[in-house]
């Protein structure tokens, strides 16, 4: 049996199956054996370094999506450029939503209201974009309602010291119930034409390299803005003075506070740019993809986040490729059915949920949450 | 003694329960609500329409209504109990999922009239109208449509949850778009969800990658999501349940409105309106209706501005499917 693995006007790739996977199970195997540790303590990873240390974290997962592509096409063609877009999109609110999490709980401030930020962005944004008839006023009005309804969970959980968690959850149906009544009165009934989604924007150059352009450089401006904040957070939390100052209030704010950091204004500042993230993502589903606002569309988006954030360890890069995880999982999935695979959907729409269970066990390192995270701190 | 004791009860059970569906049957309604499925009553798709059947009986019959919108599937009892409490006397139940709670609560209320969209209950309960719709046959239509119009010979379809009314749906598509077109392809998908339509739109551009130039959106806004995308990418697309131009595309409003073929039409609102109307002038029995297209239960919706993209021949062939339906000379195979 051979693989076809269609790479759109590129080409195709075709591959017998079974002689394929026996390779890819050699390379597994000798990897794990390279990386065993020997009584007699002659561990390669020790004697040759750190670039050596990483190498199964830079081989696995390729290989893992390798694998998988090759077992979905076996007997069929899989159009794999359509795929790998198709999973950076889907992964764009639950990054966007991850990041969002991780500003937040740096600090040391739980959100679980990441859902209800968004389902009050999208659709608020939506209906700025509808009434004014511009599509960038309408994400303008998104990403600060984000920011509002993050304020709020702030007000709550800093000033009021409100359980944190109770907090989100009561703003998740908050946004429920107002984005109803919003839907109702100023959408349903609303003569106006929905303007136009956001168009994909080509970068030059880059969007004609062969499989990356077309996959990373020819998208909408939310999957864009996603991409440049993972390294642009990245630097700001590990690299800056209000990054370290994040950091400490999140895992020991008496410290900061007795080093005359603000923990009050830290929290504030950090929490609140968390909601503008998250409505970006908010943005993305009303007014990138859909061009429509309907009840519940966000779908548990910001819950996945949550999950994507911890599979990312609370890191900006880590949770990118959680949210890339769930996000070609789904687009795996869909495309199997596509293809006809007879496999229950289902099941392959459970296996991120089951990945993220695992790190949570600690099985692929342990997941550790910042010490401070949900503890309201009181100034004696 | 014991044995007798117990059948005399038992035939004073059966006379009582008698007594109690006569009584159902006999007595006329002036309360009627409404509980939907997860969504709301404008959600374009078939809470609204049996709504809209609803109120028309309402205002015809001079009824008192009330309707709740239901948020989590755990709520399917409790919002119907709430209406009985308050002295509904027929509860209207929409979709296949609600399916389990209002057989629950017909059985602990039998003196309320249920009817409900989407299941039939094997065996009957005496209280419960359950109305179905042969949505094979209005797939079968849409499937027939979709292959006469294709030129990549690759069609699509996104689809909701994987549960009777849909898989019909699927089915009856397939089998319409064979039937006109042998060796065209149906690229399907079933979305976990009915309320997910930027995963809808993204199993349409899926579909899209694959060559298929004709996608059909079925379930709930997750299928309103995969029509309005693969429309503004350019594909002729079908709705489903009401005609989606008056609603999804907000009456052409909506960028994309001119690549909607047609819609898969399931009459909802004319099946809730009779399940209403019978309660109203006591011809209210338990069971099942169908509603097929020997009853005008289902067709297809107007072509709007395809109009004059559909060329007279397919039209035509249309309208002969739709007769073969009718007279039963056709089968969709489900």
């Amino acid at each position: 049996m051979t693989s076809s693995l269609r790479f759109s006007t590129l080409g195709t790739l075709k591959l017998p199956t079974q002689f394929t996977f026996l390779i890819c199970g050699m390379i597994s195997i000798i990897l794990g054996i390279l990386y065993v540790p020997l009584p007699f303590s002659f561990r390669l990873e020790k004697r040759l370094g750190k670039v050596f240390q990483l190498l199964p974290w830079r081989i696995a997962p390729p290989l893992i999506v390798f694998i998988v592509l090759i077992w979905a096409g076996a007997g069929r063609q899989i159009d794999v450029i359509g795929m790998l877009a198709q999973s950076l999109r889907l992964a764009t609110p639950i990054g966007l939503g991850a990041l969002a999490g991780i500003l937040c709980e740096r600090s040391g401030v739980i959100n679980v209201a990441i859902e209800g930020m968004m389902l009050t962005a999208a659709c608020t944004g939506f209906v700025a974009a509808l009434y004014t008839q511009s599509i960038w006023l309408g994400l303008i009005i998104a990403v600060l309602s984000g920011g509002l309804t993050a304020a709020l969970h702030a007000v709550l959980s800093i000033r009021f010291l409100v359980n944190q968690i109770i907090s989100g959850m009561v703003l998740n149906i908050l946004a429920i119930g107002i984005t109803g009544f919003i839907r109702k009165a100023f959408i349903v009934d609303s003569p106006l034409p929905a303007p136009p989604v956001f168009p994909a924007w080509q970068i030059p150059v880059l969007s004609d390299l062969p499989l990356i352009g077309q996959v990373f450089f020819r998208n909408q401006p939310m999957e864009y803005a996603l991409l440049i904040l993972v390294p642009i957070l990245h630097v700001l939390i590990f690299h800056t003075r209000w990054g370290l100052r994040t950091r400490a209030v999140g895992e020991h704010p008496q410290a900061a506070d007795t080093l005359g950091v603000s923990v009050f204004k830290i929290r504030y500042i950090n929490v609140i740019i968390a909601g503008l993230i998250a409505g970006l993502g908010g943005a993305w589903f009303s007014l990138e993809t859909v061009g429509n606002f309907d009840d519940m569309m966000t779908e548990g988006k910001g819950f996945i986040a949550l999950a994507a954030m911890i599979f990312g360890k609370w890191n900006p890069g880590g949770a990118f490729g959680g949210a890339l995880l769930f996000g070609f999982a789904d687009a795996l999935q869909i495309k199997l059915q596509i293809s006809g695979v007879q496999v229950p959907y289902q099941f392959l729409s459970m296996i991120p949920y089951l990945v993220t269970m695992i790190v949570l066990a600690g099985l692929i390192g342990r997941a550790t949450p910042p010490a401070a995270e949900g503890v309201p701190f009181v100034k004696h | 003694m014991g044995k007798k004791l117990i059948k005399l009860i038992g035939l004073g059970l059966i006379l009582l329960l008698v007594q109690g569906i006569s009584q159902v049957n006999a007595a006329n309604i002036t309360k009627v609500g409404l509980v939907t499925d997860v969504g709301k009553i404008n959600d374009g798709t078939f809470n609204e329409s049996a709504y809209k059947g609803m109120m028309r009986a309402v205002q015809e019959f001079g009824l008192k209504s009330a309707f709740i919108e239901t948020r989590q599937p755990t709520d399917y009892e409790k919002n119907i109990e709430q209406l009985i409490s308050e002295g509904y006397e027929m509860i209207i139940t929409v979709g296949f999922l609600v399916g389990d709670a209002t057989k629950k609560m017909a059985q602990k209320y039998p003196n309320v009239k249920f009817a409900i969209v989407d299941f039939a209950y094997d065996p009957p309960v005496p209280n419960i109208l359950g109305l179905i719709f042969a949505e094979d046959q209005a797939g079968f239509l849409a499937g027939s449509l979709a292959g006469l119009m294709t030129k990549s010979k690759i069609v699509g379809a996104v689809l909701g949850m994987e549960i009777p009314p849909v898989v019909r749906f699927r089915k009856g598509y397939e089998a319409g778009v064979k039937y006109v077109c042998p060796d065209c392809k149906v690229l399907a998908v079933y979305i976990d969800s009915f309320t997910d339509p930027a995963r809808g739109k993204s199993a349409a551009l899926s579909q899209i990658d694959e060559g298929a130039d004709v996608i059909f959106g079925g379930g709930g806004t997750t299928g309103s999501g995969a029509i309005l995308g693969a429309a503004q990418a350019g594909v002729w697309v079908i709705g489903v349940d009401q005609d989606e131009y008056m609603t999804t595309f907000k009456k052409g409003e909506a960028p994309g409105a001119k690549k909607l073929l047609s819609s898969a039409m399931k009459r909802v609102d004319n099946a809730v309106y009779g399940a209403v109307k019978a309660a109203v002038d006591g011809s209210f029995k338990g069971g099942t209706a169908l509603f097929n297209a020997g009853n005008d239960g289902i067709g297809l919706a107007p072509f709007h501005e395809a109009e004059t993209a559909i060329p007279d021949t397919v039209k035509a062939k249309l309208k002969e499917i739709a007769d073969g339906l009718k007279a039963g000379k056709i089968k969709t195979g489900v």
